[in-house]
């Protein structure tokens, strides 16, 4: 009983410094935000104590509403390009790369390294009108004369899948090489073809990393503003814009703050959705 | 060879090797391998761990192809083949099963890739099933299985669509020794009751002698007797084989002279009389082997005998294991039933029987 109740106060300790760190940095910033979101606010924009639903009552006009919708179809984009782009990166690397699989993870991981707001500024280049691609693509007779690239939905996907691309091969990786090859044997043995047995085998017992993939890409692509700003020409605006906009142009803080706390629930419900489906995947096991 | 030509009796190869050599990289895991697996026969690949079973079985599965050599099956060379569409079926060691579908749908799994109905599907899925007797495990899943389950439905997955050939690599090995027992005869049962030609390996050799029709024994991939287990066991090729498979005295002697068809040998500090062992010359030191339980200590029908004293004694129920210690300092291990009769004392000195025809002498 004693012992129970020491190791019980060392697990305390052992877990404080984290648990204060993380309260300190999130859940205290989160809390003002939420406070925040039911403020008030004067005609100059500092915020005034109180308590109002004003501020998510503000949110249902259409406005709001378009810009969710935006939000929402570009994260889907991203992460169906994500997923279908990754997989096969992913499959290659665990089944195929052999030795090279290693690096072939760390170079993923490479441009990480880099601050993100460069890497997407190069993009800029690369597709600008005297970038790298339209010289190619003209000197190589594929087009007469540089088209704009930047500027388009295009470009924003381009840059949304290089960004969140990892994210996707990571876990999907993670969940194809713990598979035992001799069940793909054993497909095979038992007469079904690759094709078919990837998709009665391998695909199956792979779909919690790609349901792991879909919220890792789709979470951070419902709050992203920089890329669709630089690469898209900001025309069409997203949640992650919009929030921006409103702490730092409009300085309406309290309306802002509402926006978050809305993104913050999407993001949960993505997280509550991603349980549920691995709970029904997991069940199959 | 046309059909009139082969003798009736004798079913044709449903399986061949023809030379067929498997390297990995430097190493050569298979060494020219000839084989000819007949219609219908229980075939064993018998080996310690390394020698190149699993290897063969991957070959003729089609999961792996020869680095030179010819497969057969059913008289078609099926080097261009894959895997999926050759008429033969594999139980794993690790049995394979699909973690993610339950038992009666791995079962229907083969029925299920060929497009056949689902009623049938279904209806094929459940006789296999009742067959190795798990029907009533249909709607669980793999993993709430035990190890002897699982085998089971790996074998009734294997079974469901009725192979030409089935590879079982090492089936039983995962199981405890009185479940192994029963599946022996189990399996042994069914393969005689289907007819479906069975390519079993597997590294115990007591299993592989009681189940099988004939036996290839292996050694760092090549195949050093070919036989049927009471060959491999009373006409060993070679002093390898010998101690392979069961126990055996290996006594180091040397040749005297050859009289017709016995040869005379020094042995134990006595001379003996070996028959049927050609081709020893005088001089040669060889190396001679007796099965312990051909050892006895009945004088009345032996020609040979020699004296020891006894070191050692062994009880395994059924059956006394003696361990004497011959004049010359060799061991030789007498195995007797256990029928009661009083037990010579340790240090006791004895005079051993050998009879000529269970002596078989072996170059060095
Ligand atoms: N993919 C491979 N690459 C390199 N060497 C291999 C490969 N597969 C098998 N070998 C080698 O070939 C030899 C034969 O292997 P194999 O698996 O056929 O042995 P086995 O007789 O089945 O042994 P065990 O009883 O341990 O299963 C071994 O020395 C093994 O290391
Ligand atoms: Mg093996």
């Amino acid at each position: 009983m004693r012992r129970e109740r020491r190791e019980q106060l060392q697990t305390g300790l052992m877990l404080a410094p984290s648990v204060l760190l993380l309260a300190l940095f999130i859940l205290l910033p989160l809390c003002v935000v939420f406070a925040y979101s039911f403020a008030l606010r004067d005609p100059y924009g500092a915020v005034l104590p109180g308590f109002t639903l004003d501020n998510y009552r503000e949110l249902v006009q259409g406005v709001y509403l378009r810009v969710l919708m935006n939000s929402f179809s570009l994260a889907a984009w991203t992460t169906g390009l994500c997923l279908l782009i990754g997989y096969p990166v992913a499959y290659f690397i665990a089944f195929k790369a052999g030795r090279a699989a290693p690096a072939l993870l760390l170079l993923l991981l490479i441009p990480f390294w880099i601050n993100f707001l460069i890497r997407i500024s190069a993009w800029v280049v690369l597709l600008g009108r005297g970038g790298l691609i339209n010289k190619a693509l003209v000197f190589s007779g594929v087009i007469d004369e540089p088209i704009g690239m930047l500027g388009t939905v295009g470009a924003t996907l381009v840059g949304m899948v290089y960004a969140f691309l990892p994210m996707a091969v990571f876990p999907i990786y993670a969940a194809l090489t713990p598979i035992d090859r001799r069940l793909m044997e054993a497909g095979a043995d038992l007469g079904a073809g690759p094709a078919e047995t990837f998709a009665r085998v391998t695909l199956p017992l792979s779909l919690p990393g790609v349901l792991a993939a879909a919220l890792f890409v789709f979470v951070p692509s419902m709050g992203v503003f920089a890329i669709p700003v630089l690469l898209g020409g900001g025309k069409d605006i997203i949640l992650g814009n919009l929030i921006v906009q409103l702490f730092l142009e409009f300085r309406n803080i309290p309306v802002g703050a509402a926006v978050s706390i809305l993104l913050l629930g999407f993001s949960g419900l993505g997280i509550l959705l991603y349980m549920r489906a691995l709970r029904r995947v997991e069940a199959m096991k | 060879m046309s059909p009139s030509l082969e003798e009736p009796s004798r079913p044709k190869a449903v399986v061949e090797l023809k030379g067929v050599e498997k390297r990995f990289a430097a190493f050569t895991a298979l060494r020219r391998m000839d084989l000819t697996i007949r219609e219908g026969e229980f075939f064993t690949l018998l080996g310690p761990s390394g020698c190149g079973k699993t290897t063969t079985l991957r070959l003729i599965a089609g999961f792996d192809l020869p680095s030179e050599g010819q497969i057969l099956i059913a008289g078609q060379d099926v080097s261009n083949i894959p895997a999926h569409l050759r008429p033969v079926h594999t139980v794993f060691q690790n049995y394979a099963l699909f973690p993610h579908m339950t038992v009666l749908d791995n079962v229907a799994f083969p029925l299920t890739v060929r497009r056949i109905g689902r009623a049938e599907r279904l209806e094929r899925a459940r006789a296999a099933l009742d067959l190795v007797q798990m029907g009533s495990f249909a709607a669980r899943k793999p993993s709430q299985l035990s190890g002897g389950q699982q085998q089971r439905v790996a074998l009734a997955r294997a079974l469901v669509n009725e192979p030409r050939v089935l590879l079982l690599d090492e089936p039983l090995g995962a199981l405890d020794l009185k479940l192994r027992k029963e599946m022996q005869a189990e399996l042994k049962a069914m393969q005689r009751r289907l007819g479906i030609t069975f390519v079993f390996v597997t590294h115990d050799q007591e299993e592989a002698l009681s189940m099988s029709d004939r036996i290839a024994l292996m050694k760092s991939g090549e195949i050093v007797q070919l036989d049927t287990p009471t060959g491999l066991y009373d006409r060993p090729a070679n002093a390898y084989v010998a101690d392979f498979i069961g126990e055996t005295n290996m006594i180091p002697a040397r040749v005297i002279s050859q009289e017709g068809d016995v040869t005379l040998v020094e042995a134990m500090g006595t001379r003996l009389r070996v028959s049927g062992n050609h081709g020893h010359v005088a001089g040669a030191e060889v190396q001679m082997a007796i099965r312990p339980e051909r050892v006895s200590d009945d004088m009345r029908e032996t020609e040979n005998s020699a004296e020891g004293v006894l070191a050692d004694v062994e009880f395994i129920g059924t059956d006394l294991r003696m361990v004497y210690r011959m004049t010359d300092g060799s061991r030789v291990v007498m195995r007797q039933q256990n029928s009661g009769r009083a037990v010579p004392q340790l240090g006791e000195t004895r005079r051993l029987g050998f009879r000529q025809q269970d002596l078989r002498l072996f170059g060095r």
